[in-house]
């Protein structure tokens, strides 16, 4: 019975939506902005990986056309590590207009991801990006807002809320077929920009782990959706009028969507302030300096290293020995600086962890931010993504300086005195059978692990709203 | 005139009106703490800087002080981007782009769009400065307490009673919006005379017009706001129309100006030039050093006379032109990549003239020397900077000179404060322009008012 009186309820509310000319004419806007996002998103996409993909191109065949030289010169030379564009990208921006694009590799130093749209960007992407995700997060919720706050507060106050519960209708009904009806109309949003969505997606990517996650991104909003609908509702019941009850909504609306990600931001960066790169690199020559210095073979630091080597190989002088020995203090050094220098960066991402994790917690206020930040992870457009990014980068520079110093060591004799030197040079052929460098994505799993917290707190947000339609007859009054 | 204190009397007695005021004022003084956090940051950041720097030239004269070419592969010369004091007010790209930046006299291409550390989500969110709390929340209040200023005296039926004793009901109404525009000007005035104080800014032009265009801005939104009212709907389409005006006009049609923008100068320059000034240096390590050597020398007619010693593999002299190569072979993309940047900022300008929001922060983001106009300033002072250090330090290291005759006290930090034209009219009259066509929209409408 109950059930059956709620979905009449609900087959209202949308046809009450349908019936009006304005409200068909928003629910359209709404339809081809999505649309017209979508395909911003997805031009934007390919435009970077067409440019990503030429100039990887470029460095790559650089990098062959290399003549035959000293290994430790292609050390130097290095390489360009370009960032990728995860093919749902399109959806949702994210913070990738914020993170570098890409990142010069070389031996003994890590540089720093350049060339974000940020950087090059005008104070207008200040007032945000018009993705799908955004209109999704932002906008929508307005609209619904919009439809829904006037749902029960104006029979309220038409008196026609009464009449309903002398019918036997009780308050769990009404709330649940309400919602229903405006969780329904905002389907008819949802449901044609997921589609066009897929349309576009399967246009460039076929794979299970990326359908996998559009399927979430989208069961994602839909939760999102639902909660947004709920709140309309119950905040329309517990209303006098409908004029409050649209102040309280636009209140929280501001209160959630601009207010508090701000305040939360400032929050976690001072209770977890991050060094500054000036403090940061302070920090790291600071430990480099007393390794010593790897490029000069006569340092006081790797003396001990140069006896306890001679002492192995039984010489006593490192030019006796059957290796190149300044590839081999290269070698050592490259090692022990990358090792300093991963060790400040994972202590600074654990920062920037603690500080995002502040926001992220704020989820249980906010269900806003919980949708933000599973949106973000799983259309790879997440701080995760791009620190792996970051970390495939610093695993390629290392292995590039490193075969390199391998090559030294093989190759050339103790004999040479620099880089000039005819005998010094390697065949270039080493050149073409180093790898290229490949940016990886990170698989579906690591997305869902990072963002437990967030998908914990949309699950505690239906729980909690639950709360009042079952204690509904003693929260609400029904004049 | 007594009905106008009666009008006030009754404004500020209204529930809504602490309230909204209250959170305004507390938003307004967290902003400017946010503010001022930041501009204690670059403070301190220049400190560290200049102590970094202190530290490394003594370190590095003190050991490795045989040759000046290799002393100077080294030493790092920081130039900072002065921020004045309104950045606190608005901050702009000033969390994004670096305002210290240190560089080595070896090739600049490869130093100069080195980027901060920084919370790439934290940037996402914006910051709280006052141009956002006066862009964004001012506008809120001001739409809050407007939108119903005709229609609830019609809905209560107070309306008919005021055309019977007064033939000019709409002064009324004209009279109870300007009551609520004159206290939310005293309002902003007092804000800024706080902010002028907590964070010391200096009382110039740039604080003038900073003044002058928040003062339009809420003059603006009233104007909006009587124009929408004098269509006489009620209160609930108001408060439709006059948000979906204050949605598009923050948040739909700036982010859409700005895809807009990134589409039609997209800038892979930037990668271009990072490849070219690589190749262009390190690719000559092999090849023959002559060609080298003479496009340094045309490029510095005056180093003609040094000479890279014969029979020798490596000289300082050979190094640096092969540095110097880095960037002058990029130079071209450089330019282009300077130039699509100018370019987006200028649509940026031009687009801004249409809507008040976007000019605001726009002129904001100018007078507090926080937008990319400024970034592009930096990076030619920070050229211009590398260049004097260059041409400083290779007569010394070409030359041989000795390393401790060198005065290593002087190289203390350097400062950038950007030069700006101020035109005051480009500044206020595309704000001001609007405000009139509103209010004119607004008196015509409000004349037709009978009943």
């Amino acid at each position: 019975m109950t059930i059956k009186y709620a979905i009449i309820i609900a087959e209202q509310v949308v046809k009450q939506f349908a019936k009006s000319r304005n409200t068909r004419g928003l629910f359209a806007f709404f339809i081809i902005f999505l649309g017209f996002a979508l395909q911003i998103g997805v031009q934007e996409m390919l435009n970077h990986q067409e440019l990503a993909e030429h100039y990887s191109q470029e460095v790559r065949q650089r990098w062959e056309a290399n003549p035959d030289k000293h290994p430790h010169r292609m050390a130097h030379y290095g390489y360009v590590a370009f960032r990728q564009k995860f093919p749902l990208s399109f959806f949702d921006f994210g913070m990738d207009a914020y993170t570098g694009k890409s990142v010069f590799l070389e031996a003994h130093k890590q540089n720093t991801v350049n060339f974000s749209e940020a950087g090059h960007s005008s104070s207008l992407l200040r007032f945000g990006q018009i993705s799908a995700a955004m209109i999704l997060q932002i906008l929508v919720p307005l609209f619904l807002f919009f439809l829904g706050y006037d749902l029960i507060a104006k029979e309220r106050e038409q008196g026609i809320l009464k009449l309903l519960f002398t019918q036997g209708i009780s308050w769990q009904t009404l709330i649940l077929g309400k919602t229903v009806g405006l969780f329904l109309a905002s389907l008819f949003i949802l449901l044609p920009t997921a589609l066009f969505g897929l349309v576009l997606l399967l246009s460039n990517a076929f794979e299970m782990d990326i359908l996998l996650r559009y399927g979430l991104l989208i069961l994602a909003y839909t939760v999102y959706f639902f909660i947004i609908s709920l709140m309309a509702v119950l905040v329309s019941a517990q209303s006098q009028t409908a004029k409050s009850s649209l102040m309280k909504l636009i209140g929280c609306w501001l209160f959630l969507i601009l207010i508090l990600p701000r305040i939360a931001q400032v929050t976690g960066q001072n209770v977890y302030p991050a060094p500054s790169k000036i403090e940061f690199d302070k920090n790291v020559e600071a430990e480099l300096i007393k390794q010593g210095d790897s490029h000069n073979p006569d340092d006081l630091h790797y003396k001990a290293f140069k006896d306890s080597v001679m002492k192995a190989y039984g010489v006593d002088s490192t030019h006796k020995l059957p290796f190149n020995y300044s590839g081999l203090v290269m070698k050592e050094g490259e090692k022990l600086s990358a090792e300093t220098y991963n060790r400040h960066q994972a202590r600074l991402i654990e920062i920037y962890e603690n500080q995002q994790n502040v926001l992220r917690l704020t989820a249980f206020f906010n269900p806003f931010i919980a949708v933000k930040n599973i949106s973000m992870a799983l259309t790879g457009t997440d701080f995760y993504t791009f620190n792996d990014f970051q970390a495939q980068a610093e695993k390629f520079r290392y292995q590039l300086a490193q075969t390199m110093n391998e090559l030294q060591i093989k190759h050339i004799s103790n004999r040479v005195k620099n880089s000039a030197d005819k005998k010094a040079k390697l065949d270039r052929q080493e050149w073409v059978n180093f790898p290229d460098f490949k940016h990886h994505f990170l698989s579906i799993q690591s997305a869902l692990d990072a963002e437990k917290v967030s998908f914990a707190a949309l699950f505690f947000w239906i729980m909690l709203l639950f709360f009042p339609i079952r204690y509904a007859n003693q929260w609400f009054k029904i004049i | 005139m007594n009905i106008t204190r009666l009008l006030f009397l009754n404004f500020i007695r209204a529930k809504g009106f602490i309230i909204a005021l209250f959170v305004l004022v507390v938003a307004s003084l967290l902003s400017l703490y946010i503010g001022k956090t930041f501009i204690e940051k670059h403070q301190k950041n220049i400190q560290k800087t200049a102590q970094a720097q202190q530290e490394t030239i003594d370190r590095y004269v003190k050991f490795e002080n045989k040759e000046m070419g290799l002393l100077l592969y080294y030493l790092k010369f920081g130039l900072v981007n002065e921020m004045p004091n309104l950045a606190g007010l608005s901050i702009g790209q000033r969390d994004i782009n670096p305002s210290t930046m240190s560089v080595t006299i070896r090739n600049l291409e490869e130093q100069k769009y080195n980027t901060e550390l920084h919370n790439p989500m934290y940037q996402l969110l914006g910051n709280m400065d006052f141009g956002f709390v006066l862009i964004y929340f001012f506008p809120l209040v001001i739409i809050a307490f407007c939108f119903n200023s005709l229609s609830e005296e019609k809905e209560s039926g107070i309306w008919k009673l005021l055309c019977s004793q007064t033939d000019k009901p709409f002064l009324v109404i004209v009279q109870k919006i300007a009551i609520r525009w004159v206290i939310m000007e005293i309002l902003l005035v007092v804000l800024l005379c706080i902010a002028q104080i907590y964070l010391q800014i200096p009382f110039n032009i740039s604080w003038i017009i900073f003044g002058l265009v928040a003062f339009l801005y809420v003059l603006f939104w009233f104007a909006l706001c009587t124009w929408i009212v004098s269509f006489q709907k009620n209160s609930n389409q108001n408060a439709l129309l006059l948000l979906i005006s204050w949605v598009l006009l923050t948040i739909v049609l700036p982010a859409s100006a700005n895809a807009f923008i990134t589409n039609i100068y997209p800038t892979q320059e930037a990668f271009e030039t990072l490849i070219e000034s690589r190749d262009g240096y390190h690719k000559k390590w092999d090849l023959p050093k002559e060609p080298t050597l003479q496009k340094f020398k045309a490029h510095y007619p005056q180093f003609a006379d040094f000479q890279h010693p014969e029979n020798k593999d490596f000289s300082w002299l050979w190094y640096y032109a092969m540095q110097q190569m880095g960037d002058d072979e990029a130079q071209n993309a450089v330019k282009q990549f300077k130039n699509k940047l100018a370019k987006r900022e200028e649509l940026s300008k031009n687009i801004g003239y249409f809507f008040p929001t976007i000019h605001t922060q726009l002129v904001f983001n100018q007078v507090a020397q926080s937008d990319l106009d400024n970034q592009l300033k930096f990076w030619e002072a920070l050229e211009q900077f590398h260049e004097k250090q260059k041409l400083h330090f290779y007569p010394k290291i070409f030359g041989d000179a000795p390393v401790l005759q060198e005065n290593w006290q002087q190289w203390k930090l350097d400062f950038f404060k950007s030069q700006f034209q101020i035109h005051w009219a480009e500044k206020l009259l595309p704000i001001l322009l609007m405000t009139i066509i509103f209010l004119i929209l607004a008196m015509f409408q409000l004349r037709k008012i009978i009943v």
